[in-house]
């Protein structure tokens, strides 16, 4: 085979690549919110939305650079996770389909919230020139801003990663998921693991709408878009941290491959027909989390 | 007195378990709680650790009352749990289930004690190991060793002697005995080996239905009261 015809291929993992990183940080705050806290969050894609907002609300107000409205727009939604949690889901862990049901709640409340107060028409996140730019080696090619959000990713991915397998906390986080009683018994408060982690969820999903503003337009309802694919990446992952890195890394690039022999939309629906397969076979997902808490 | 209970009654949902149970437990004695199965045993060492769903009485340690606070602070007041079952973490290693113990100290100690290690030399040369690979004996060990990791003054065993090899029995009643004795922890153990309890104990509690129905030291411990209470 010669150079040039694997060229598209090639070009196409590249974008895969970037596809996958998107998804894996929209679906991360969803993954340590389910796996730990076991709550299936239906806001997650308004918790997103909410950081686009927060980071286009701070650069058109005090100009705050884009690059400090990233941690800005993680600490924003950190907090309306926290009184959300403290407020609503506290009450509801041990009922798993009413939290379904308040968290979809809150989703609604969100985006009705947005709208009154911004308006239903697009905004826009100003990035630096240089974000702007195309990167090009020869043939191959990917915008910079794109580079930016893969780098962004595995940086958090990283940090997420130490933070649960390398701290006390994450320790006392993994206790509660083996064995709650027996966390207890050992003087960990499941309680203000569940607050912790879910706030941090719901900042890692401002920290994504951050980035998806600059990818996109800010919408109210641009939340749904990113939701479908996160939900995707969890389920397929089956929950785990490193679940979601390999469920992202498989369906971006497989995404990205079916569009170069046919198109978006149809690479879309053959990457779903293969999802549902998949799950026929392996419910639980690539990696399964045990289950032992009550 | 170290542990006080006054007229304690615990609830599953609206059902009594235990019912209006009281005894004292002086610093460094060994009171073992015997009885046939289902008479409330178990249930004695949830409601002091706070596990079950509702419980009413006074709970004291050293006179300070524990009844109201919930589970994880009650573990910092020198409760070592040793659960039925042994409910190790099997994801986590040997070092981990040990440092789990480490959340329960007040005096901030986040190490692998050594006491822990030279009790147990399997576990100090397993520490890698994943707990949930460890055989029922080894699990039992890292049980008593994550909980002495809390620096307890009372240790609370449900069953440490059930389903082992018998020749491992032997070796955790020492391992016991000299907690006990030379190192002073208190000790509450419900157990059905009548030969460990005699070993052990300074006192006993006869339990049936959920109250206490008999009580004194080991040394009264007849085989008629064993005849009545604990055969089938």
């Amino acid at each position: 085979m010669h150079l040039l015809d694997a060229v598209p291929l090639i070009n196409a993992l590249i974008l895969g690549l970037s596809i996958a990183s998107i998804w894996l940080i929209a679906a991360l705050g969803l993954t340590i919110i389910y796996g730990t806290v076991g709550v299936i969050n239906m806001a997650h894609g308004e918790f997103i939305m909410v950081g686009a907002y927060t980071s286009y609300a701070l650069q058109s107000s005090i100009g705050l650079p884009f690059l400090l409205c990233l941690p800005a727009s993680f600490a924003v939604v950190a907090l309306v996770g926290l009184v959300i949690e403290r407020g609503l889901i506290r009450y509801l862990y041990n009922r798993p389909l009413d939290t379904l049901l308040a968290t979809w709640g809150v989703s609604l409340v969100l985006m009705q919230g947005v709208r009154l107060i911004f308006g239903s028409d697009p905004k826009y996140i100003a990035v630096p020139q240089i974000f702007q730019d195309n990167l090009a080696f020869g043939p191959f090619g990917l915008s910079v801003f794109r580079l930016v959000v893969i780098a962004i990713t595995a940086a958090v991915v990283a940090a997420t990663a130490w933070l649960f397998y390398r701290t006390r906390f994450g320790m006392q986080v993994r206790a509660v998921m083996q064995n709650k009683e027996m966390a207890a018994s050992f003087g960990i408060d499941a309680d203000r693991v569940y607050m912790i982690t879910f706030a941090i969820g719901a900042g890692l999903a401002g920290l994504a709408g951050s980035l998806f503003g600059v990818l996109a337009i800010v919408l109210p309802t641009m939340g749904t878009a990113y939701v479908v694919q996160a939900f995707l990446v969890v389920v397929v992952g089956g929950g785990s941290l490193v679940g979601s890195v390999a469920a992202a890394g498989l369906t971006g690039e497989l995404q990205s491959v079916f569009a170069l022999f046919s198109n978006d939309t149809f690479a879309r629906f053959l990457l779903y027909v293969l999802i549902v397969v998949f799950l026929r076979f392996r419910p639980r997902g690539l990696f399964a989390v045990a289950k032992a808490r009550r | 007195m170290l542990l006080a209970l006054d007229r304690v009654t615990s609830y599953y949902g609206k059902t009594p378990i235990l019912k209006e149970v009281g005894f004292d437990l002086p610093q460094g004695q060994c009171l073992c709680v015997l009885g046939r199965n289902g008479v409330g045993k178990t249930t004695l060492l949830r409601t002091i650790m706070g596990l079950t769903d509702r419980a009413s009485g006074a709970i004291r340690v050293e006179g300070e009352a524990i009844e109201r606070a919930p589970t994880h602070k009650r573990a910092k007041y020198g409760l070592g749990y040793i659960p039925q079952g042994r409910q190790i973490l099997p994801q986590f290693t040997v070092e981990e289930n040990i440092l789990l113990g480490t959340f329960a100290r007040s005096d901030g100690a986040r190490g692998v004690p050594d006491l822990c290690l030279s009790l147990f030399p399997y576990l100090a040369e397993n520490l890698h190991r994943k707990a949930g690979l460890l055989s029922g004996g080894q699990q039992q060990q890292l049980a008593i060793a994550r909980a002495l990791a809390t620096n307890p003054r009372i240790l609370l065993l449900d069953e440490p002697t059930e389903g082992i090899q018998p020749n491992i029995v032997a070796e955790i009643g020492q391992t016991l005995r000299r907690l006990n004795r030379e190192l002073g922890i208190t000790l509450i153990l419900t157990e059905q080996h009548i030969k460990v309890a005699r070993k052990l104990g300074d006192a006993f509690l006869m339990m049936e239905n959920g109250r206490i129905v008999a009580r004194g030291p080991i040394g009264e411990m007849t085989d008629e009261l064993i005849e009545r209470h604990m055969t089938i």
